[in-house]
């Protein structure tokens, strides 16, 4: 669990910037893992959808999850048209829980704060 | 901002997007399958008997698979363990709705005029205005499979002679195809 520290005036502050996991600190980057916990497998065109990006920005994050081992790129062609295919790993699906316990351990500690308070 | 209200943001986002993604596999390509057999089956019925706009038959089969969609809904999202009445699947209920009612409308005032000739043209043409808007929400293959029914219902109201093929094509067959590439594409 992350520390979170607590100023006099009860704000919370943030996790120390070292331990939140910058690559998917990132808003994008963020939706595509999220978006992959819920599915098996999504195409390029769904989670483009989905997250409501452009293909480029799409491709530039999905290319760092990639290569940070959190996502599985499948390339291959369905009725002759390529058909990109995406998939989370278990360690992108490490990197998303312990993203979501560091949001959920800075809301505790702020309530924490408001009862002390 | 206060760093609880960017956590509370943030996993807001993450839930937001998880239902948004997890409407590809909520709807059940079994489920829509079976709706596709029931439209078979209906069109078989009315054929037989030689009246294509019997509503005894296609409001039973309406019926039927509007229960049969909702029972296949919530055991893909039960087996999924996803929300069943995800904000998603709320907004699609609700852009659909009114192009369904319409239908329904319609199909009465259409029947008591007597003008039942072009009842296939209009179920088929707003269930696809309805889908179309629905599939707005969800993956861009719904938006297909409601213009299909929307060419099709066009069809059918400038040729309505050929109404009972095309409500067997369009409730029977684009069912039954989309259903399955959902099967095969979203795990069933």
């Amino acid at each position: 669990m992350v520390s979170v520290r607590t100023s006099s005036s009860g704000t919370v502050a943030n996790p120390a910037a070292d331990e939140l996991d910058r690559l998917i600190h990132e808003r994008i980057r963020l939706g595509i893992v999220a978006a992959l916990a819920a599915n098996d497998a999504l195409t390029f065109a769904e989670l483009r959808d989905v997250l409501k990006t452009t293909d480029g920005n799409l491709s530039v994050h999905a290319r760092k999850l990639e290569e940070a081992g959190y996502i599985r790129v499948t390339k291959g062609f369905e009725d002759r048209k390529p058909r990109t295919e995406y998939r989370l790993t278990p360690k992108g699906r490490r990197a998303l829980e312990q993203y979501l316990q560091q949001m959920e351990g800075i809301l505790s500690a702020a309530r924490d704060a408001l009862e002390r308070a | 901002m206060h760093e609880q209200d960017y956590a509370k943001e943030t996993l807001a986002y993450i839930r937001q997007t998880m239902e948004s993604a997890s409407t590809f596999t909520a709807v059940s390509g079994w489920g829509l399958m079976a709706v596709g057999a029931i439209g078979l089956v209906a069109a078989g019925l009315v054929w037989r008997t030689g009246t294509p706009t019997d509503l005894n038959v296609w409001l039973s089969a309406a019926v039927l698979s509007i229960i049969t969609a909702g029972v296949s809904t919530t055991a893909k999202a039960r087996i999924l363990e996803a929300p069943l009445w995800s904000g998603v699947l709320r907004k699609i209920v609700w852009v659909m709705a009114p192009a369904l009612t319409a239908g329904a409308v319609l199909t009465y005032a259409l029947a008591m005029e007597g003008d039942r000739h072009l009842l296939p043209g209009t179920w088929l043409a707003l269930y696809g205005a309805g889908v179309t808007a629905g599939g707005v929400f969800s993956v861009r293959v719904l938006r297909g499979m409601g213009a299909l029914f929307l060419v099709l219902g066009v069809i059918a109201l400038l040729a309505p002679s050929v109404g009972l093929p095309l409500l067997a094509i369009g409730f029977g067959g684009l069912h039954l195809g989309f259903g399955a590439y959902i099967v095969k594409r979203h795990g069933g």
